[in-house]
C-alpha cells in the first residue's frame, strides 16, 4: 500500500540518494513515534472493562497500532525515494527553496505575541503582531504597515468586545477604551 | 408532516428580517474571505466559526449556510481572475476560466460561474430536500456497528482519494485521530494523553486544530516560499453574458449538477472528482466553436465544473445532516459547529430540531439567491480584494486566527497549541499530506469510538458483532476497496505507459 509518488526522481537518482537523510523522513518518524507514544501513553489508563464491553484503552491501542504500521510504511516509502508533492497555492512558489529565516521570524513573532498578550492587551499586542509579520513577509511601507496594524487592532477589539460580547484582554489600555 | 410542509416552515423561520440579515452577513463574509487567495472554503468556515458563538443556534446555522455557499463562490472568482493554482475544487475552473479572462472574457467567465453555481446550488439543494428524509428513514434502523463501519469508510475513502499517496493520507488521518483521543474519556471519565496538563482535559478544540492546520499552517508555508512577484489580476467590470453564452452554458450546468450532487454525497467523493469529470465530459462533447476554444478558454469548461463544484457542496450536506457523517474538511468543521451547540446531526436531529434543520436548508436557497444578486454586480470589488498586498493579507490571516482561537476560552495555552498545529500544518503542506483527513479524523474519531464500544457492549465483547449486519459488511468491504483502489490505479497506469488523464490534485 505504500505508493511512491513517481515522477520527480530520475532513474539513477534514487539509487544514489537511497540512504541520505531527507527532511520528509523526519515527518515519517514523527508519525511512527506518535503511534508508539499513543500506545505507551495510555498504559496508565486502567481498563475498567467488565460490563462495558471494552475499556478506554481499546480504541487508543487500535489508533496507536495503526499509526505504527502507517509510520513504518511511510518511512519505507521515503527511504525508497517516494516523496509527496508540496502543495500548490495561490501565493506559493513551489520551486523556490525554503526560506527558513522567514519561517523562524514568523514563529518568533507569534510566540512573542502569545507571551505579551495578557500584559499589553489585545490592541497593542495585535497591532505589533500585524506590524511585525507584514514586515517579515515583505511589506515595503513601514508606516503604512504600522497604521493598518493599529486600525485592525482597535477595530477587532471594538467589534468583538463591544459588538459580539467576546472578552479580550485590555492590558495597558484597560479603561482607556 | 411531509418534507415540503417542513421546508415551508423553514422558510417562514428564515425569512424573518433578523435571520435575513444573518444570511446576508453570512454570504458577504463567506464570499469576501473565500475570495482571499490561500483561503479555501474549509478555512473560511473555520475562521468565521467563532463569530457565530454569540448568536442563537437557528440564526447561527442560517449564517453558516451563507458562509458555506459564499466560500464556494469566492473560490471560483479567485481562480478565474488569478493565474495561479489554488484549492483543487476550483482548479479545474481555472483551466478554462483564466484563459477566458485573459482573452477579455472575464465578465462572461464570472457570469457563467455565478449563474451556474446558482442553478446547480438550487437544483442540488432541492435534491437534498428530497433525499434527506429518504436517507433518514433508512438510517433510523442503523445500529452502532453500522455507524462504526460508516466512519471507517469515511476514513479510508478520504485518505485514499484525496492524496496521490495512501500512506500520506493515512498519516494525516492518524494525526487527527490522535488529537481526537486527547482528553477525558466520555464513558469512564479517565484522562488520556493529557501529559498531566489540566488544560488538555477537555481535549483540543476543533477550532484550534482547524485554524492551526489551515490558517497558520498556510501562513508559515507562504512565508517559507513566498512568490515575490505579485500575481497578475485580470481586470473585470460587471459580470454579464450574452445570448450565445447562455446557449452554450445551460447544458453544462445541468450535466455538472448531475455529476456533482452524487459525488458530494459519497464518502471521499468531494468536489475534486466531479469537477474533473465534468471538465472531461464537456471537452469530449464540445462541437464546433467550443471544440476549437477548449484549451484556450471555452465557456463550457467553466460552466460545467463550477456547477459540479456547487452541486457537490449541497450533496455533502446529505450524509452530514442525515448520518452525522462529514465527507469533506468543510463538512467536518460544520459538524463541529453543530457540536458546539450540543447538537448531533443524524436521524434524531430531524425529529428533535426540525425548525433548525429546515430553517438551515431554506436559507441555503435564500443564500444562493443572495449570492447571485451580490456576485454579478460586485465582481469588480472582489477583483480589488485580490490585489491586497500579500504581506498584509497573511499578517491579517494570522491576526484573525489568533483572535478566533483566543476568543474560544480566553486562554494563552490555546494560542501555543495553535502555533504547534500551525507547524504541523506547514509540514503537511511541505510534504504533500492532505489536510482534510486530519480534520475528519479529529471530528469523526471520537464518534467512531463511541459506536465501536456501544456495538461491542451489545455483543458482550464478541468482535463478530461488527460484521453481523449486512450494511456493516458492505461498508467495510467498500473501505477495503478504497484502500486498495490506488494500487489498482497504479497497475492500470503501468499497463498504459502514459496515463491518459492527469490525476486531480489533493485538497
Amino acid at each position: 500500500m505504500s505508493e511512491t509518488t513517481a515522477g520527480r526522481t530520475g532513474p539513477g537518482d534514487g539509487e544514489k540518494r537511497r540512504w541520505r537523510w531527507r527532511p520528509e523522513l523526519g515527518l515519517a518518524l514523527i508519525v511512527l513515534a506518535l503511534g508508539v507514544f499513543v500506545v505507551i501513553g495510555t498504559l496508565d489508563v486502567s481498563a475498567a472493562a467488565s460490563q462495558l464491553g471494552i475499556g478506554p484503552r481499546f480504541f487508543p491501542m487500535l489508533v496507536g497500532g495503526s499509526m505504527i504500521v502507517v509510520g513504518l510504511f511511510y518511512v519505507a516509502d521515503v527511504l525508497r525515494g517516494g516523496r509527496g508533492d508540496p502543495e500548490e497555492s495561490e501565493d506559493v512558489d513551489v520551486d523556490a527553496p525554503a526560506d527558513w529565516r522567514s519561517v523562524g521570524l514568523v514563529s518568533g513573532i507569534f510566540l512573542a505575541f502569545t507571551a505579551v498578550l495578557n500584559l499589553l492587551g489585545w490592541i497593542i499586542a495585535a497591532s505589533l503582531l500585524f506590524f511585525g509579520l507584514s514586515l517579515v513577509l515583505g511589506a515595503e511601507h513601514k508606516l503604512r504597515a504600522a497604521g493598518v496594524g493599529v486600525v485592525l487592532g482597535i477595530a477587532t477589539y471594538l467589534l468583538f468586545v463591544k459588538g459580539l460580547g467576546v472578552s479580550l484582554p485590555g492590558g495597558l489600555l484597560q479603561g482607556v477604551i | 408532516m411531509n418534507s415540503f410542509q417542513l421546508l415551508l416552515d423553514g422558510f417562514a423561520g428564515a425569512l424573518t428580517p433578523i435571520n435575513l440579515m444573518y444570511a446576508l452577513i453570512g454570504v458577504t463574509l463567506g464570499t469576501l474571505v473565500g475570495v482571499l487567495p490561500g483561503i479555501g472554503p474549509a478555512m473560511t468556515v473555520a475562521l468565521l466559526l467563532p463569530i457565530t458563538f454569540t448568536v442563537p443556534p437557528t440564526s447561527a446555522f442560517i449564517m453558516f449556510a451563507g458562509i458555506y455557499y459564499g466560500g464556494m463562490y469566492g473560490g471560483s472568482t479567485t481562480s478565474i481572475l488569478l493565474n495561479t493554482p489554488g484549492e483543487s475544487s476550483s482548479m479545474i475552473t481555472a483551466l478554462e476560466g483564466n484563459k477566458m479572462a485573459r482573452r477579455g472574457r472575464a465578465a462572461q467567465a464570472l457570469a457563467t460561474a455565478a449563474i451556474g453555481s446558482f442553478v446547480a446550488g438550487t437544483i442540488a439543494t432541492a435534491l437534498l430536500v428530497v433525499a434527506a428524509p429518504a436517507v433518514v428513514s433508512f438510517a433510523i434502523a442503523f445500529g452502532p456497528e453500522d455507524y462504526f463501519a460508516l466512519a471507517i469508510l469515511a476514513f479510508t475513502a478520504v485518505s485514499s482519494v484525496l492524496s496521490r499517496s495512501v500512506v500520506r493520507g493515512l498519516a494525516s488521518l492518524g494525526f487527527g485521530l490522535v488529537i481526537g483521543l486527547i482528553g477525558i474519556d466520555q464513558q469512564t471519565g479517565q484522562a488520556r494523553l493529557t501529559l498531566g496538563m489540566d488544560q488538555l482535559l477537555d481535549g483540543v478544540d476543533v477550532v484550534v486544530v482547524a485554524v492551526g492546520l489551515f490558517a497558520l499552517g498556510e501562513a508559515l508555508y507562504v512565508a517559507s516560499r513566498l512568490r515575490h512577484s505579485l500575481p497578475e489580476v485580470v481586470p473585470v467590470g460587471r459580470a454579464w453574458m450574452g445570448r450565445t453564452d447562455w446557449r452554450r452554458s445551460w447544458l453544462p450546468w445541468l450535466r455538472g449538477t448531475a455529476l456533482g450532487f452524487p459525488f458530494g454525497a459519497l464518502p471521499g467523493g468531494g468536489a475534486e472528482i466531479p469537477t474533473f469529470l465534468s471538465y472531461a465530459a464537456e471537452k469530449r462533447l464540445a462541437r464546433g466553436v467550443a471544440k476549437e476554444e477548449f484549451g484556450k478558454g471555452a465557456i463550457e469548461g467553466v460552466a460545467g465544473p463550477e456547477a459540479a463544484n456547487n452541486a457537490s457542496a449541497a450533496g455533502t450536506l446529505v450524509p452530514l445532516l442525515t448520518l452525522g457523517l462529514p465527507t469533506s474538511a468543510t463538512a467536518a468543521i460544520l459538524l463541529a459547529a453543530f457540536q458546539q451547540y450540543g447538537l448531533q446531526p443524524g436521524p434524531q436531529l430531524f425529529d428533535h430540531n426540525p425548525a433548525l434543520v429546515w430553517g438551515m436548508i431554506a436559507s441555503l436557497f435564500i443564500g444562493n439567491t443572495m449570492l447571485l444578486v451580490l456576485n454579478l454586480p460586485l465582481a469588480p470589488l472582489w477583483a480589488r480584494v485580490l490585489r491586497i498586498p500579500r504581506p498584509y493579507l497573511y499578517a491579517g490571516i494570522v491576526l484573525f486566527a489568533a483572535l478566533g482561537v483566543y476568543a474560544l476560552n480566553g486562554s494563552v495555552v490555546d494560542l501555543v497549541a495553535l502555533f504547534l498545529l500551525g507547524l504541523l500544518g506547514y509540514a503537511m503542506r511541505r510534504f504533500g499530506l492532505p489536510v482534510a483527513p486530519a480534520v475528519i479524523g479529529l471530528i469523526l474519531g471520537p464518534m467512531a469510538e463511541i459506536q465501536l464500544r456501544r456495538a461491542l457492549a451489545i455483543g458482550a465483547g464478541d468482535v463478530t458483532v461488527l460484521v453481523r449486519s449486512p450494511i456493516a459488511v458492505i461498508l467495510l468491504v467498500l473501505s477495503l476497496l478504497a484502500l486498495l483502489a490506488p494500487l489498482f490505479r497504479k497497475l492500470m497506469e503501468r499497463r498504459h505507459v502514459e496515463p491518459a488523464l492527469p490525476t486531480s490534485r489533493e485538497d
